[in-house]
């Protein structure tokens, strides 16, 4: 990007440095275009000046070879304004005591900034300095550049996720950083987390905005390769000079391009985003409140909703959001634990949450052609108990996988079709439920036969509710064969099972011991292994 | 006063036979309908291919009459059943060798309310429609419905501005626009035109583009569905440009006034000096 690559003293910046103010310049012609750049300083008394320039040039004259000729005066304007020239600079004395009106006017109708220099002046200092100044400020913008893509190239090679690249994106910029999708939906950001939350709630104002100015800092750069645009990043407020901020802009670009080449697809961004949302709101590190603006810059519906948490055991995002596409329901998908995959509806208030909450579910069996169990959380009117709807659909989730496998498992389960076994899951870490279904079940728990042969025997009995022919056709043995297993589960614990009380006592300490043996082989949640990061970003990953 | 309507439009891809498809645009049907959708427009020639791409005479066959074919009939028996308003953009044969590209409008207690025959019939590389339709005849009907006014203009008609203005004129306050085209073609001006005409014309435009390349030609259908208001916003979202979508919208019908109370571009128009628009 040559352009980026050539960042310039302005003008006005030129007059204001102390060499030139010592020649006391002033602007005669040309003061609203002060801003333009000055691409290099050229010393020139030849008439026809204008052939040799390329543009951007601030020329410096004593005009002897003008004075008395109105015409070429005029014409030497002319011809400056037509080679772009940045300005022109005249130090009287020599040729001119005074502004020569005939220049002054023609550069006022040219648009050419002329200044005059009142005390005699050489011009080799002013070259001298102007020059090494933008030498060096072609080094830095050269260096820069380098800095940035070295980093960022480093990070893309070492297959950094998407928020590492952004970070660093974000350190050099010094401001928020967005990646939006062609629709705005906002993807990741990095910056200092108020500023980033102050951008993000004005997201949608923002987003609307038809290409936008660089004048105000707000920087953006497209995403895209082989013809075809996907996205943008957008640099929001940018502080320092335009020329650096489309440099970094342009580099930031390139590498989230190759990132987004070598890496996956831009929908594994999108799914990552939906999870640094999702798995901050279960976590309950990030306050609520603070999420919505993330939520609504995520694309979701945010105003006046009725909010669904759903927990798909083993479910594939990307077919999950499918789903939700093909079926036409606003919400967010992202795993959330090893084999739970949560997605938050956004539904309008006067729909029916659960009745398309059960469609939802049951589309998704007939798209995937699996016998999935979608556990569902009670709708969330206030966007503050999500994520207490999110933990719920997880609880759900949990009980509801511990169930007898059933032919006629329902499309949907919620909290209370789970019953005790719910609330046994509820509990299960509580140490006087665990040291009561040891108690329960000291008999059974220990010995290398009994796991493989009586602890099955006694869940498939109390579960089929105490169903001896049910259960010895379940096991694959003759019905004397259960009453002796059942009668040496009986004798070593101690318990009478026609006994109802006694019954339920085992059976429920058999839950218990079964909901704790499921942690301990369950994978820890996301927000669990690494929830402290999420809160401390507080941000779209 | 707000009066909000619950619109939908289906995007999608060609399935490989039209029972399939039909089946398909019927599913859709209902899942609008489970969200309280009132009103739904498929994309154009719904229940087909994009055969345009080729010049072939085998593909006459999908044409039938409207009302009296059986797809008509079996969508009129749906609508009712869910109490849907549906646009069906559809081949239609008047008589043998006379063809139209073909919306038709069915209220949602089952009604068959007439039908738009698209006026501007393309004929470019990929596009080669008029060997399959002669230019539409039906004016521009506006269907007065269950859930409001509405209009259809077909896929190429909406780069001519007039046909949107008859519309408006006509007192549509949504207007369909079922399409099918493709990337690097028409992309740059999907999401221009549409809103321009919405603005224009102050009303709500429901655009709908079929998705992927099928057997018949390279045309990469972009998909891209989107509602827009009479201020060119985008209703929600745009959808995605390469899955079957099912987009529903609440549309506010009150912003047509509102937002006419504030522009009064049909009072301020000067229908006395367009008669150079109509010299043949």
């Amino acid at each position: 990007m040559t352009t980026a690559l050539e960042p310039a003293l302005s003008v006005r910046q030129v007059l204001t440095l102390d060499r030139v103010l010592a020649g006391e310049p002033e602007v005669v012609a040309g003061a609203g275009h002060l801003d333009r750049p000055v691409r290099w300083v050229h010393v020139a008394e030849a008439a026809d000046v204008g052939v040799m320039l390329s543009g951007g040039e601030m020329v410096l004259t004593t005009g002897v070879l003008l004075a008395g000729d109105p015409d070429a005066q005029a014409e030497y304007i002319r011809s400056l304004h037509r080679a772009e020239a940045a300005a022109v600079v005249l130090g009287l004395g020599r040729a001119f005591p005074a502004p020569p009106d005939v220049m002054r006017r023609a550069a006022e109708r040219c648009g050419l900034p002329m200044v005059v220099l009142h005390r005699p002046f050489p011009f080799a200092e002013l070259t001298e300095e102007v020059q090494s100044r933008l030498v060096r400020s072609k080094f830095a913008a050269v260096s820069l550049s380098e800095a940035v893509r070295t980093a960022l190239t480093g990070l893309v090679t070492a297959g950094a996720p998407l928020q590492r690249m952004l970070d660093e994106i974000a350190g050099h910029a010094a401001c928020p950083v967005v990646v939006t999708n062609l629709a705005h939906r906002v993807l990741a950001t990095a910056g200092e987390r108020s500023a980033v939350d102050d951008v993000l709630r004005d997201w949608e104002r923002i987003a609307r905005q038809a290409g936008g100015s660089e004048g105000d800092g707000w920087i953006r750069a497209e995403l895209g390769g082989r013809g075809e645009r996907w996205g943008r990043i957008v640099l929001c407020g940018y502080r320092g000079d335009d020329a650096t901020g489309r440099l970094l802009a342009d580099r930031a670009a390139e590498a989230l391009v190759l990132h987004r080449m070598l890496g996956g697809s831009v929908h594994t961004w999108e799914e990552e985003s939906a999870q640094g949302l999702l798995t901050d709101l279960v976590s309950g590190v990030v306050p609520v409140r603070q999420l919505l603006p993330r939520a609504r810059a995520a694309g979701l519906p945010v105003n006046r909703r009725t909010f669904v948490p759903l927990v798909v055991p083993d479910g594939d995002p990307a077919q999950l959001d499918r789903v939700l596409r093909l079926v036409g329901l606003p919400g967010l998908v992202a795993e959330l634990a090893d084999g739970a995959t949560a997605v938050l509806l956004s539904l309008a208030r006067d729909q029916d949450a659960e009745a398309l909450a059960a469609h939802f579910a049951a589309r998704l069996r007939h798209e995937t052609g699996t016998r999935t169990t979608v556990a569902a959380a009670s709708p969330r009117i206030a966007w503050d108990d999500v994520p207490g709807g999110l933990r719920e659909a997880l609880h759900v989730a949990e009980a509801a996988a511990d169930a007898p496998a059933d032919e006629d498992r329902p499309v949907l389960v919620r909290l209370r079709d789970v019953h005790l076994r719910g609330l046994v899951r509820l509990l299960r870490d509580d140490p006087h439920v665990q040291s009561f279904a040891e108690r329960e079940l000291d008999g059974l728990l220990y010995g290398a036969d009994v796991e493989q042969e009586l602890l099955p025997v006694l869940r498939t009995y109390l579960a089929t509710g105490r169903n001896k022919s049910r259960t010895a056709q379940l096991h694959h043995v003759s019905r004397p064969a259960l009453y002796r297993r059942l009668e040496a589960i009986q004798t070593r614990l101690g318990v009478d099972l026609d006994d109802f009380e006694q019954a339920a006592s085992v059976h429920i300490a058999l839950l218990a011991h079964d909901a704790q043996q499921h942690r301990e082989h369950a994978p820890r949640h996301r927000w669990e292994h690494d929830g402290q990061r999420h809160g401390n970003t507080g941000r779209l990953r | 006063m707000s009066r909000v309507i619950r619109a939908a439009v289906f995007q999608t891809a060609w399935t490989g036979d039209k029972e399939s498809m039909i089946q398909v645009h019927e599913q859709a049907a209902r899942d609008a309908a489970a969200q309280g959708a009132q009103v739904l427009c498929f994309q154009e020639l719904f229940y087909g291919p994009y055969f345009c791409q080729v010049q072939d005479k085998a593909f006459y066959a999908y044409a039938e009459q409207i009302p009296e074919g059986p797809i008509v009939r079996r969508f009129q028996a749906l609508a009712k059943e869910l109490g849907l308003v549906l646009v069906l953009p559809m081949y239609e044969e008047e008589q043998p060798g006379v063809l139209y590209n073909t919306a038709a409008v069915i209220d949602a207690d089952g009604s068959y309310l007439g039908k738009y025959r698209k006026t501007h019939i393309p004929q470019v590389p990929g596009f080669w429609e008029k060997f399959y339709f002669r230019p539409g005849n039906s004016g521009w009907p506006v269907f007065d419905t269950a859930v409001g006014r509405i209009g259809v203009y077909i896929c190429y008609d909406r780069h001519f501005p007039e046909g949107w203005r008859a519309l408006g004129l006509a007192g549509a306050e949504i207007v369909f626009n079922p399409s099918a085209t493709s990337r690097g073609l028409s992309g740059y001006l999907w999401q221009l035109e549409q809103p321009a005409a919405a603005a224009a014309n102050e009303y709500f435009i429901g655009a709908i583009n079929r998705v992927g390349v099928e057997e018949y030609g390279d045309n990469d259908f972009y998909g891209t569905s989107y509602f827009v208001d009479p201020e060119a916003q985008f209703v929600g979202e745009v959808a995605g440009d390469k899955e079957t979508e099912l987009v529903v919208r609440d549309l506010d019908l009150a912003k047509l006034r509102e937002v006419r109370d504030r522009w009064q571009f049909y009072r301020d128009r000067a229908p006395g000096t367009y008669g150079p628009l109509t010299a043949p």
